[in-house]
C-alpha cells in the first residue's frame, strides 16, 4: 500500500512542476511586469528610464529566465503568490478572504448532490425500465442540458424577485454575520450549483447500482430468502455506493467550473467571482495564481481518489 | 429472454409488446430482412433520440434559413421600438435598442452552433489524429502524448478557457481555437483506449505481417472500427461547447458582443431590472439553448446505445 502511494506521489510531483512552469511561462508572455504593477503608468511616464531600469534590476527582473522562474517557484512554495496588478494587494490575502465563501458553497452543494443524486440513482436502478426510471433519466438529462446560469436567472426571477423568499444575491446583509442570518443567501446559489452535480451522480449511481445488482452475491442473498429490501439496501446499495463516494474527487473540476459562473450570477464574493473580475481587468498574476491553485486542488483530489480506490479495491494497487 | 408465452404473472413491459409486434409481422410474412443497418434501426427505435433529432433539425433549419423566416435584421437598431413585449410583429419582442429578438435568436443560433459543432469537430480531428497513431504505435510517443493530455485535462475546463481568453483576447476564432485546445484531450484518450484494445486483434497482426506501414494500419484499417464512440464523443462535446459559449458570452467574456450569439443575447440579463421586467429578452433564448443542448445530448445517448451494446444500462 505504502509503495503504491509513494509511486502515485512520485508521478504527481513532476506533473505539478511542469504545470507551474507553464503557468509561469504564460505570466512572462503576458504584457506588464512587477514594475508596471507597482507604479501606475502616468507616474512611470514621467520617471527617468534609468530609474525604472534600476528598480527592475533591484527586483531581480534583469536576471535570466531560469533564475526568475526559480525565485517565483520557491516563493510559491512558501505561500507567497505575488501581487495583484490592481491595488498591489498580496494575492495570498485575496485568496484567504475569498476562499471561505467558495468552500462554504461547494461543501453544501457537494453534500446535497451526493445524497440526493445517489438516492435518485438507486431508485432509478431498482425500478429499471419503469416510468419512474425513464422520468428520472429525462430529468437528469435536463439537469445537464440547461445552462447553470439560466437556472440561476430563473431562480432569481421566481424566488427572489416575484416571491421575495430569498435575497437576490450576495453572501450576507451588512451587519448580519451569523450563519443563521446568512442561510437565506446561501439557499439559491447552493441549490443551483448542485443541479448539474446531482444529475451526474444520479447517472453514475444508477449504473453502479445496476452493476451491483447483477452480481452473484445478490442472487445468493435472494436465494437465502432475505426480504427484497434487505437484499437491495444492505447488499446492493452498500457495494454500489463506494464508487459513488469515490466519485466526489472527480467532481471537483465540475464544481470549480460551476462555481465560477454561479458566483457571478448571485454576486457571491468567492474565488470564482474574483477570477472573473481578474480576467475582465486582465490582472494576469491573479488569473494565473487562481488557475494554478485550482489545478493543484484537482491533482490532490485525484491523488486522494486513487489512494481511496486502492484501499477499497486491492486489484488496483496490485495490478499494472 | 422471455417471450410472450412465458408463463408468469409479471407485468408486460414495453419490450414484450415490441416482441409481440415483431412476431405478428413475421407471421404475416411482412418482416423485411436486411435493409438499413442495425445501428440505424436501433437509433430510430429510441424515442428520446428521435425526439432529439427532430428538435435538432428544426433549430438548425430555422437558423440556416433565418432570412426566410424573419424580415428583420438582427443588428438593426430601432430606438422607437425599444423593449417591446412579444407581439405579432415581434414574436419574441425587442431588446433595449429595439432589435428584433426572434431574428437575433435565429441568427445567433448560426454562430453558437458553429462555435459548438466547429470546435467539437476540430477537437475530434486533433484528438483522433494523435490518439489513433500513438495508441497503435505505443512507446515514447504515446507516453508523451498521454502526459500532455493529462496536463490539459487537470485544469478545470472553464478556468483554462478563461485563462486563455485573458491572454489571447476575445474573438470568434480565438474562442474556437481555445475550445479545440482545451477539448481535444477527452477524445484523444477515448481513441487511444480503443486502439489499445484493437491492437490485439488478429486482423491487425495479419496486416502487419503483410508489411503495411503503421499509419496505413492505424488510420485506414483500425480507425473505422472506432468511429462509433468518436461520433458519440463529437455530439456530447458539441453540447458541452455550446453550454460553455453561452456561459462565457453571458459573462461578457465569450464572442464579442457585436456578434449575436445565444449567450450574447442573455448577457443583458445580468441586469436585475431586465430580469424583473423584461422576461422576453432572456427567457425564450434560454429555453432555445436548453432545448438544443438537450436534443444534442439525446442524440449522443441514442448513438451510444445504438453503436455500443456494452454501454447499455
Amino acid at each position: 500500500m505504502l509503495t503504491y502511494i509513494i509511486r502515485r506521489v512520485l508521478i504527481l510531483i513532476p506533473m505539478a512542476f511542469v504545470i507551474c512552469f507553464l503557468v509561469y511561462l504564460g505570466l512572462e508572455l503576458t504584457p506588464g511586469d512587477a514594475v508596471s504593477h507597482m507604479i501606475n503608468p502616468d507616474a512611470a511616464g514621467s520617471m527617468n528610464p534609468a530609474q525604472l531600469e534600476a528598480l527592475r534590476q533591484s527586483l531581480g527582473l534583469g536576471q535570466p529566465f531560469h533564475v526568475r522562474f526559480w525565485s517565483w517557484f520557491t516563493n510559491l512554495l512558501q505561500g507567497n503568490f505575488g501581487y495583484s496588478m490592481s491595488g498591489g494587494v498580496p494575492i495570498a490575502n485575496i485568496i484567504a478572504t475569498r476562499l471561505p465563501a467558495t468552500l462554504e458553497l461547494a461543501a453544501v452543494a457537494l453534500v446535497f448532490s451526493t445524497v440526493i443524486g445517489s438516492l435518485l440513482g438507486v431508485v432509478s436502478a431498482l425500478k429499471r425500465g419503469s416510468k419512474t426510471d425513464s422520468a428520472l433519466t429525462v430529468i437528469g438529462m435536463l439537469g445537464v442540458s440547461i445552462p447553470e446560469f439560466f437556472f440561476g436567472l430563473v431562480a432569481i426571477s421566481i424566488f427572489a424577485l416575484n416571491l421575495g423568499w430569498f435575497p437576490v444575491g450576495g453572501r450576507s446583509m451588512p451587519g448580519y454575520l451569523t450563519l443563521w442570518d446568512r442561510l437565506p443567501h446561501m439557499v439559491m446559489p447552493a441549490m443551483v450549483l448542485s443541479i448539474m452535480l446531482t444529475a451526474g451522480v444520479m447517472r453514475y449511481a444508477r449504473s453502479s447500482m445496476l452493476d451491483a445488482l447483477s452480481r452473484d452475491f445478490i442472487k445468493t442473498a435472494r436465494s437465502k430468502g432475505l426480504p427484497e429490501w434487505r437484499v437491495n439496501l444492505l447488499h446492493g446499495f452498500r457495494v454500489a455506493l463506494t464508487p459513488v463516494v469515490v466519485l466526489i474527487g472527480f467532481r471537483l473540476p465540475v464544481l470549480i467550473g460551476g462555481s465560477v459562473i454561479i458566483e457571478q450570477v448571485f454576486q457571491w464574493p468567492g474565488i470564482g467571482n474574483e477570477f472573473i473580475s481578474a480576467v475582465r481587468s486582465q490582472d494576469y498574476p491573479v488569473v494565473m495564481t487562481i488557475a494554478l491553485l485550482s489545478v493543484m486542488a484537482v491533482l490532490v483530489a485525484s491523488l486522494i481518489v486513487d489512494i481511496l480506490t486502492a484501499v477499497i479495491d486491492p486489484r488496483v494497487r496490485l495490478g499494472e | 429472454m422471455s417471450g410472450p408465452n412465458y408463463p408468469t404473472t409479471r407485468r408486460r413491459t414495453r419490450l414484450d409488446a415490441q416482441f409481440d409486434r415483431i412476431r405478428a409481422r413475421e407471421e404475416a410474412g411482412l418482416a423485411k430482412s436486411g435493409g438499413g443497418s442495425r445501428a440505424v434501426k436501433k437509433f430510430l427505435n429510441n424515442r428520446l433520440a428521435v425526439f432529439g433529432l427532430v428538435v435538432f433539425a428544426i433549430i438548425i433549419f430555422a437558423s440556416v434559413f433565418a432570412p426566410l423566416l424573419t424580415p428583420y435584421d438582427p443588428n438593426k437598431i430601432d430606438l422607437r421600438g425599444m423593449l417591446q413585449a412579444p407581439s405579432w410583429e415581434h414574436w419574441f419582442g425587442t431588446d433595449r435598442t429595439g432589435r428584433d429578438l426572434f431574428a437575433r435568436v435565429l441568427y445567433g443560433g448560426r454562430i453558437s452552433i458553429l462555435v459548438g459543432l466547429g470546435s467539437a469537430v476540430l477537437a475530434a480531428i486533433i484528438g483522433v489524429l494523435i490518439g489513433v497513431y500513438t495508441g497503435y504505435v505505443g512507446g515514447w510517443l504515446d507516453a508523451l502524448a498521454m502526459r500532455v493530455s493529462e496536463i490539459f485535462m487537470s485544469f478545470p475546463q472553464i478556468i483554462l478557457v478563461l485563462m486563455l481568453v485573458s491572454i489571447l483576447g476575445q474573438s470568434l476564432l480565438n474562442l474556437m481555437l481555445i475550445f479545440t485546445l482545451t477539448g481535444w484531450g477527452g477524445i484523444y484518450r477515448m481513441a487511444r483506449a480503443r486502439m489499445l484494445s484493437l491492437r490485439e486483434e488478429e486482423y491487425v497482426l495479419a496486416l502487419r505481417s503483410f508489411g503495411l506501414s503503421r499509419p496505413l494500419i492505424a488510420y485506414k484499417h483500425m480507425l473505422p472500427n472506432a468511429l462509433g464512440p468518436i461520433m458519440v464523443n463529437i455530439t456530447l462535446s458539441t453540447a458541452a461547447f455550446i453550454l460553455q459559449e453561452a456561459g462565457l458570452s453571458f459573462l461578457g467574456l465569450g464572442v464579442p458582443l457585436s456578434i449575436p450569439t445565444w449567450g450574447n443575447i442573455l448577457n443583458v440579463a445580468q441586469d436585475i431590472r431586465v430580469l424583473q421586467t423584461n422576461w422576453w429578452i432572456w427567457l425564450p433564448v434560454g429555453v432555445v439553448i436548453s432545448l438544443f443542448v438537450l436534443s444534442v445530448n439525446f442524440i449522443g445517448d441514442g448513438l451510444r446505445d445504438a453503436t455500443d451494446p456494452s454501454q447499455q444500462g
